[in-house]
């Protein structure tokens, strides 16, 4: 008869396999658990390290159990504002490429493995007196590894080790990700021409706070206070990147007490249910839910030295949830310019509050959207908390299951379903059906061409202004700011404007002066105004909707000449819009149309635009991007 | 019918099916390849078992009476609490019929071990 397992004669034979299958098994888990842990990451000398700890434990655990929220934030550009740099994250190619945007100093880039160099003159080799690249020798050849990025959506940066424990320097050109191409990284801030300033140690002392979770600088003195090469730093972040815990705050606790199954069970099935151990921002109160995103998307400063130095030690001590004013100062001139904070700032630095505020106190300046949003009276005025605007009622930081779109197109602006065309403003607001006074379907007929134009500034581009408003010729005679009229109608007056909004709104006609009731409005921000003003019109010119209200054929020529603007910015957006047109034809020009400087032949006014050249503000202007 | 599952769970991959595929339906995927796999690999213990009966002294007739139904019951809970727990899954949680799967895999060993003695 046929036995089955004869060779087995009984269970005590199994002992011996089993012991060893035991230990093997505990060999295999260990191997597995020490598998996890960063060691990598800790060897390296060179830059700044990743090294989760004190109540934060990276998103790779969260992706756990939240899997979806993961692939959405993986798939955002939060995530990549800083990476560590690698041939599968720059967003060019560095494989034997020069670059020649710097005028006699190229740059040469190369792969070596997975590691990146890149051959270029040392920023840091100038000696103070140097006027910069346009009079000074360029800095002694030098060689070093890339070994951080920043940005991926608009532009990247490059990072470098200087060699100096983990201080980093910042390669001197910038890849635009849009255009695809190379331009000097002094090219993509809005200041004026001049002196190229290293930016090295930037990243440790200033971009570690919002471009990584829970950035800890670890300087060895205040970023600034001592030359670049002097400079020794430590730095460390939780995660690079803006993670999960950036805005949900460390999650350790959360993770330790969900490791219960009953636990999350007993979440899952209960109505409403909330885990008090970790931060849900939407659920917040108004104020506290846009601080989450206010605390990067604002203006501030350390109340004190003391605050800057316990940050530089161990990170910025907000967390989601807390009040973000309890630790830092957010500047906002309509609230707080006559303190004694704000005072001290503005006695050491005159450009404090006008380089990023207009004269109104709105914010001008990409990247500080929650001033707006607190001077926004969708927030300011609201009756509850219920109606009361705050980011999430745009902006949705996870793409939802239900979103038909590509996740690509949901992260370029992160807008919620609900936040999309004119939903988020109808919750709340009911307005006649000619309240706009535009056709339906127009670009006149949306919320936020008329409340939310573009007159914010940053990244080589404009976006709209997150402080709700409503056009008015008055704003734009007191602050320089243009109005939402003009910045589409490029080719009307401020007096049509007015006339339009006494007409529709009852709103009362300012007194004008001859070239606000003569010459379009456009044309005197382009032509008179300062390099800001002049970045917004330059944009507004390559806009379709406003070349379809405005016609197109009289803007080559002006964007020809702003072309020639002394700021590279300007320049840069004003042949980016120059493109958008069709190829210039002389004989398409409007004839007769004094409000566009053009004589019944068809030619320029050039008397009357030099004069206005003449008369533009050339005070100097720098973004605090 | 688990190795039919096979089948339905590649036609949606073939047509890429949402409810399948998405992303926030990890869980599920997972759920449901372990019930396929575990499904399949449990009727063929059971087959295996089956042949070996054969070979068993008719006195026997009554334990393995009593392993064959705790193999069969093991072969229906643990496929089928995966499948059940992928159809509501919770994020990274699996719905609560996956609370049948432990229970299947209790009857599974039991009835290897009630094999094993069984060996001589």
């Amino acid at each position: 008869m046929m036995r089955p397992f004869a060779g087995v004669r009984n269970t005590e034979n199994l002992l011996l396999p089993a012991a060893a299958l035991a230990v093997a098994a505990g060999l295999a888990g260990g191997a597995f658990a020490l598998s996890g842990a960063p060691a990598a990451e800790r060897t390296v000398a060179i830059r700044p390290i990743q090294t989760p700890g004190g109540g934060y434990v990276s998103s790779d655990t969260c992706r756990a159990c939240h899997p979806s929220e993961y692939a959405s934030w993986h798939a955002s550009f939060h995530r990549t504002m800083t990476q560590i740099a690698a041939p599968d994250t720059v967003a060019t190619p560095f494989d034997g490429v020069t670059i020649e945007v710097i005028p006699g100093e190229p740059i040469r880039l190369d792969e070596r493995g997975r590691e990146l160099w890149a051959e270029f003159a040392d920023p840091d080799d100038r000696p103070s007196s140097d006027p910069g690249r346009n009079g000074g020798a360029p800095g002694a050849r030098i060689t070093r590894q890339i070994v951080m990025t920043t940005g991926s959506h608009n532009q990247q940066i490059y990072w470098y080790a200087t060699g100096g424990s983990r201080v980093l320097g910042q390669l001197p050109a910038i890849w635009l990700t849009g255009e695809r191409r190379w331009i000097p990284r002094r090219a993509a801030i809005m200041s004026p021409p001049g002196a190229h300033v290293s930016e090295t140690g930037a990243w440790n002392g200033v971009c570690v706070a919002c471009h990584a979770t829970n950035g800890q600088p670890r300087l060895d003195a205040p970023f600034g206070s001592r030359p670049a090469a002097a400079l020794t730093a430590d730095t460390r972040a939780a995660e690079f990147g803006i993670a999960c815990e950036a805005c949900h705050g460390p999650a350790d606790a959360h993770v330790r007490a969900n490791r219960n199954p009953l636990r999350r069970y007993a979440l899952h099935f209960r109505v409403d249910a909330r885990d008090e151990t970790i931060v849900q921002p939407e659920r917040l109160d108004p104020l506290r839910a846009s601080q989450v995103c206010g605390q990067c998307h604002s203006f501030w400063e350390f109340a004190d030295a003391r605050a800057e130095r316990t940050a530089n030690a161990s990170g910025l001590p907000y967390r989601p949830g807390d009040d973000l004013a309890a630790t830092r100062f957010i500047v906002q001139p309509t609230r707080n310019l006559d303190t004694p904070i704000a005072r001290a700032f503005v006695q050491a630095d005159p450009g404090f509050v006008r380089d990023i505020f207009w004269s109104d106190g709105m914010i001008r300046a990409t990247g500080r959207e929650y001033n707006a949003l607190l001077d926004s009276p969708c927030f300011r005025d609201a009756p509850d908390a219920a109606h009361t605007m705050t980011c999430f009622s745009c902006h949705a930081m996870h793409k939802a299951a239900d979103d038909p779109r590509p996740a690509a197109s949901w992260a370029d602006q992160q807008l919620a379903p609900q936040g999309m065309d004119d939903a988020a403003c109808v919750r709340c607001h009911t307005v006649a059906d000619d309240h706009s006074h535009h056709r339906a379907g127009s670009p006149g007929r949306a919320c936020a061409n008329c409340h939310m134009p573009r007159t914010t500034y940053g990244l080589l581009k404009t976006i709209r202004s997150h402080q709700i408003s409503s056009p008015s010729v008055q704003a734009a005679l007191d602050t320089g700011r243009p109005d939402a009229c003009s910045l589409c109608h490029l080719d009307k007056t401020l007096a049509w404007t007015a006339a339009a909004l006494e007409d529709w709104y009852g709103i009362a006609q300012p007194p004008l002066g001859d070239d606000e009731r003569g010459v379009a409005a456009s044309l005197l921000w382009l032509l008179k105004g300062d390099a800001g003003q002049r970045a917004i019109v330059a944009q507004a010119m390559g806009w379709d909707a406003a070349q379809q209200a405005s016609g197109s054929a009289w803007l080559a020529p002006y964007l020809a000449v702003t072309e020639r603007d002394q700021y590279d910015a300007v320049r840069l957006i004003a042949a980016r819009a120059r493109r958008t047109l069709p190829p210039f034809r002389r004989d398409a020009l409007p004839r007769a149309s004094p409000q566009l400087l053009l004589t019944a032949d068809g030619s320029f006014d050039a008397a009357r635009v030099d004069r206005l050249v003449r008369e533009r503000s050339n005070r100097r202007v720098v973004y605090r991007e | 019918m688990f190795g039919g599952l096979g089948l339905v769970l590649e036609s949606l991959q073939g047509f890429k099916i949402a409810a399948y595929l998405d992303v926030s339906n990890e869980t599920r995927r997972l759920m449901w390849r372990l019930a396929h796999a575990h499904g399949t690999l449990l009727a063929v213990v059971n087959i295996l078992f089956a042949l070996t009966v054969a070979a068993r002294p008719p006195a026997a007739a009554q334990r393995l009476s009593r392993i064959s139904t705790t193999l069969v019951a093991a072969t229906f809970l643990l496929p089928i609490g995966f499948f059940a727990g992928g159809i509501v899954v919770y994020g990274g949680d699996p719905g609560v019929a996956v609370l049948l799967v432990p229970i299947g895999a209790v009857l599974l060993l039991l009835a290897l071990f009630w094999i094993a003695r069984g060996v001589e």
